[in-house]
């Protein structure tokens, strides 16, 4: 039922697909980063294409940068800083992987970073182990050189909140894949720290008249709202009047209906539809199906699930999948 | 997929449970990886493919002396041909010859007006696009017939080479016989007949049928007493009446031990109640003009009749299931087991589910005794045959039948608004998309969904590997189909941007231009300038000269690119003057530097860098090239430019300090020359 499509390196700690699944980037615990590549979309047969060092420390996290802003990378380093490589081919025909910038670790390590194409610009939203959270924007569509600081603030409600020093062990966050010309895109972040407000999850919406980031929802209970989240997921939308976003915590995955229209305090409607039991423990990584009606996840149990929800709107366990040698 | 179960009680219209609560099947996941197993992390690939790598605890490499895998990247294909009898091309075969038939039926469903539909849903002809659709589809199900060489050599063969069906075809043929073929329905036995000969051979040495339990059982009859102690002898009267074999049947019942004459006496209510059964199998509606001798049942030859009596048998059925007889029948397995016989009447879909042993005794059992059933042949479907069956048979099933299309085309809004139809078409092109040789036929699907099929088919084509060509061209030409020009866009920006980075500037001019891309053009454009001033190699400026031809009056900062295209003139007739002392080329140069430095167009900030370039011509050496009054007209810029370098914003170009009065003299003294020439 399962194809080997590669065998990693020993010294392998992460990996990551790009849009089309035609390119992996494996990064290594000495923090080299190997790119591998398919000859043709029916084959599956990889070879690696690249293999260059990106920082001496380890490697944690990579997301590709969307393809419309060139074949890149972005490192996350067990440092605290975070990187962009591109792939250029400059006069000699000579195929290399550039370094494009260097977020150096300030006083703060950085958490997760996602990038959102919004309108025609591209953005780069950076959690940090310090709560802050920082959105950037690029300057120039055909260069990942200049970024330019647009926003900075705490995934909090009330912007006024005051509290200690929080220290994050992680953050979760995606952008809204809808890609349409028009829309203001919108994203979902949550935290596990220990301050109960940052935690919860929080819709983020760009409001164009006063030029800052509203938080337009709150995935959580009223009782829930201190948990911390592992990780959030939005579906991609192919024609529902609401969106679903799928939020992991300790309590289990949650399945959330967010509703479009602004209610007159700016917020959205929310209600949540599901409470699936999760994976026992940590929730690891979540991702949606093209059509936003399976959710694939994997947890601290060592297994797949597929989620689905039937007919009646009824979330279940679909299909599991135990790896065994 | 969902699955379909569902709460609600209507039978009549409601999906009918499978299982009440389905138990997630678990699946192996085999890596090869000598564990523990530190980490795992999950993405979808094309379709609903889905990749999973599987990570051990990761080692710096110099550790090891032996070179263990650190982790395998595994592929996993959620699809769903059935139980594999059908092969990767002969299920390609039959996905691509699906596609005409379909798309056929569709545009012929839509270009029949709304008013119209229902009084065309009857008409004759409307029942004929619905026989050659499918016929069609029934052509590609078969196995390929093997060639004719070997029958003639191999000449032991006595019966026919017949191909051996296939499940699928087994199942496609029932559907039409019950379903679209409006002809076939006032001898549906005889057809079952006809059928069950073509393809009882599925059957033979795989599995039980109620046929080979029959025969098992018939050797225990003879030596047996007391027949209905025995729960086998229950079983095998409800199995054959669920297939419709109603004389074997009753002749099992009349078996029974109540009939004996010694045990009349003492058994008179319960022989009674096996006798009111057997009268009552014997009496069942039969939907034809007539029957053999020896056949039961009793015939209606139009359909109002049969439904009135089909109804009053099933009161007559029902009251009995109500009598107080049942109380007073002390032998239990006879009261058990009539009962069941009823429920199978009833058609109860428990019972027939037991009373079969295949899904295909299972789907005539259905057909005989649940009118209407299209929801459980759906779902029976759907487990059976995958997702190919969902999408085309609900064409079959909806024929004709108000009710089965209105089941199909609600909107269900726990799912966001989408019918079951959409969702099965919407699932089959999700399992299109997830071959590399299929994914282009996903798009005549989706087109079919009004809700929320475009919207998928844009996530697609989004998804696509566009750096072949091939691909690219195919997307872009299903954009062009469909009327998706945001995603044509985007795929041509993608494309764009991957070969501007990759040393093809002008096939990414290129597909920048045909994205309409302004942003990128005119960053692209202003990118040029910077080499207005700079000594630039041969291929260098063969390069820059070619953008800005690709570049062509359309960009949008037309007066720029007009100011980029005198210059280049200016530097291709210096290149030329530079490589030879001939005057002619060295006029044609100096015709050029004027037209430059006339031109309103040329930005301030590069006049100097283009009179450093031009020393040379100002120094010629034959003769002075420019006459007096354009000489005049360097030096007012020239001049110009010196008031504006006062000013705090000026930006000095990047010349040597002296520059400016090299310039001055030069033209000063080709000023002098000039008036001397004049």
């Amino acid at each position: 039922m399962e194809e080997t499509l590669l065998t990693l390196d020993q010294d392998t700690t992460c990996t990551a697909w790009n849009y089309s699944g035609q390119r992996l980037a494996a990064g290594s615990i000495n923090g080299t980063l190997a790119i591998y590549d398919s000859k043709d979309p029916a084959s599956s047969s990889f070879t690696c294409t690249s293999r260059f060092k990106v920082q001496e420390t380890s490697i944690l996290k990579i997301v590709w940068v969307p393809p419309e802003f060139g074949d890149a990378v972005a490192c996350i380093c067990s440092d605290g800083s975070y990187s962009l490589w591109e792939e250029v081919v400059e006069d000699a025909d000579i195929l290399q992987w550039k370094l494009c910038k260097r977020f150096d670790r300030n006083s703060s390590r950085v958490l997760d970073i996602q990038f959102g194409v919004f309108a025609t610009c591209l953005k780069l939203v950076a959690a940090y182990s310090d709560g802050q959270v920082k959105i950037f924007d690029l300057l120039d569509p055909l260069d990942l050189i200049n970024w330019q600081l647009q926003a900075e603030f705490q995934n909090v409600i009330e912007s006024t909140s005051k509290f200690g020093r929080p220290s994050c062990l992680s953050a979760a966050m995606c952008w809204n894949p809808q890609r349409g010309e028009l829309q203001q895109s919108s994203f979902v972040l949550g935290f596990n720290s220990d301050i109960p407000q940052l935690n919860s999850s929080k819709v983020w919406e760009f409001d164009q008249d006063h030029q800052r980031w509203l938080p337009v929802a709150e995935l959580a209970l009223p009782e829930d709202k201190g948990d911390q989240v592992f990780a959030v997921e939005w579906a991609p939308n192919i024609g529902r009047p609401y969106e679903v976003i799928a939020v992991a915590t300790c309590k289990g995955i949650s399945m959330w209906h967010v509703g479009s229209n602004h209610d007159p305090n700016g917020r959205l409607s929310v209600e949540r539809v599901a409470l699936l039991s999760g994976h026992n423990g940590e929730v690891w990584q979540m991702e949606w199906d093209i059509s936003g009606m399976t959710l694939a996840t994997t947890g601290s149990d060592g297994v797949v699930k597929l989620w689905q929800s039937n007919l009646n709107g009824v979330w279940h366990e679909q299909a599991l999948f135990e790896p065994t040698s | 997929m969902p699955g379909m179960t569902s709460d609600s009680g209507d039978h009549s219209t409601s999906v009918v449970p499978i299982s009440p609560n389905p138990q997630p099947t678990t699946y192996p996941l085999h890596h090869g990886l000598k564990p523990p197993i530190a980490r795992l992390s999950i993405s979808w690939a094309r379709g609903n493919t889905l990749r999973v790598t599987v990570l051990r605890q990761p080692q710096p490499s110099a550790a090891n002396g032996e070179e263990e895998a650190g982790g395998r990247v595994l592929e996993v294909k959620l699809s769903d041909n059935g139980d594999g009898e059908i092969d990767d091309a002969q299920w390609r075969r039959i996905a691509y010859g699906s596609v005409t038939p379909f798309a056929l039926l569709q545009s012929r469903k839509n270009s029949t007006s709304t008013l119209s539909k229902i009084s065309a849903l009857d008409s004759t002809e409307w029942w004929q696009y619905i026989m050659e659709y499918s016929r069609e589809i029934n052509s590609l199900l078969g196995n390929p017939k093997p060639s004719p060489s070997l029958a003639i050599e191999d000449q032991k063969t006595v019966l026919k080479d017949v191909q051996k069906p296939t499940c699928f075809k087994a199942a496609w043929e029932l559907m039409e016989i019950f379903y679209a073929d409006q002809h076939s329905q006032a001898w549906i036995p005889e057809r079952l007949l006809d059928w069950l000969a073509d393809y009882d051979c599925l059957f033979s040495g795989t599995q039980p049928t109620v046929h080979s339990e029959l025969v098992n059982f018939q050797k225990e009859l003879v030596t047996r007493q007391a027949v209905e102690d025995h729960p086998k002898y229950w079983e095998a009267i409800s199995s054959t009446l669920a297939i419709g074999w109603l004389e074997i049947g009753v002749k099992l019942l009349r078996l029974h031990g109540s009939y004996d004459f010694d045990q009349l006496g003492s058994r008179e209510t319960e022989n009674g109640l096996v006798e009111a059964v057997a009268v009552l199998i014997s009496k069942m509606p039969r939907l034809r003009a007539d029957l053999g001798a020896d056949k039961l049942g009793e015939c209606y030859k139009n359909k109002p009749d049969f439904v009135k009596a089909w109804e009053k048998w099933r009161a007559q059925i029902t009251k009995l299931d109500c009598s107080a007889f049942w109380l007073q029948c002390e032998h239990h397995q006879t009261r058990d087991g009539l009962k069941n016989i009823l429920q199978t009447m009833l058609g109860n879909s428990t019972s027939l589910s037991n009373a079969t042993f295949h899904w295909m005794e299972l789907y005539i059992a259905h057909f005989l005794y649940i009118r209407p059933f299209t929801a459980v042949v759906l779902a029976e479907c759907s487990k059976s045959f995958g997702s190919w069956m969902m999408a085309h048979a609900a064409e079959l099933l909806t024929a004709g039948n108000i009710q089965a299309e209105m089941l199909l085309q609600k909107e269900q809004f726990q799912l966001g608004g989408i019918c079951i139809e959409e969702l099965n078409r919407l699932v089959y092109a999700q399992v299109l998309s997830s071959h590399a040789l299929t994914w282009q036929i996903a798009p005549i699907y989706l087109s079919s969904c009004m809700k929320q099929g475009m919207g998928l088919l844009e996530t697609v084509l989004s998804k696509q590997a566009l750096q072949h060509d091939q691909v690219l061209l195919k997307s872009i030409e299903i954009c062009r189909l469909y009327e998706l020009g945001t995603v044509s866009s985007n795929l041509m920006k993608i494309t764009a941007v991957h070969d501007w980075k990759h040393g093809k500037k002008g096939s990414g001019v290129f597909w920048l231009q045909q994205a309409r891309d302004e942003v990128r053009l005119n960053r692209i454009a202003k990118h040029l300038f910077d080499f207005v001033g700079k000594s630039l190699s041969d291929d260098s400026f063969k390069q820059w000269e070619g953008l800005i031809e690709l570049l062509g009056p359309e960009s949008g900062i037309a007066g720029g690119l007009e100011f980029l295209n005198k210059y280049r003139e200016f530097r291709r007739s210096l290149q030329q003057v530079h490589s030879g002392t001939a005057t002619d080329a060295a006029q044609r140069a100096a015709e050029a530097l004027i037209s430059l430095m006339k031109n309103p167009s040329t930005p301030q900030r590069f006049w100097l860098p283009i009179l450093h370039d031009s020393l040379k011509l100002f120094n010629w050496a034959g003769r002075p090239l420019l006459n007096v009054s354009q000489t005049n007209v360097l030096l007012n810029k020239l001049q110009e430019l010196s008031m504006a370098r006062l000013r705090p914003d000026f930006v000095n170009a990047d010349l040597p300090p002296e520059a400016l009065n090299s310039v001055r003299l030069a033209i000063a003294t080709n000023l002098g020359r000039a008036i001397l020439e004049e």
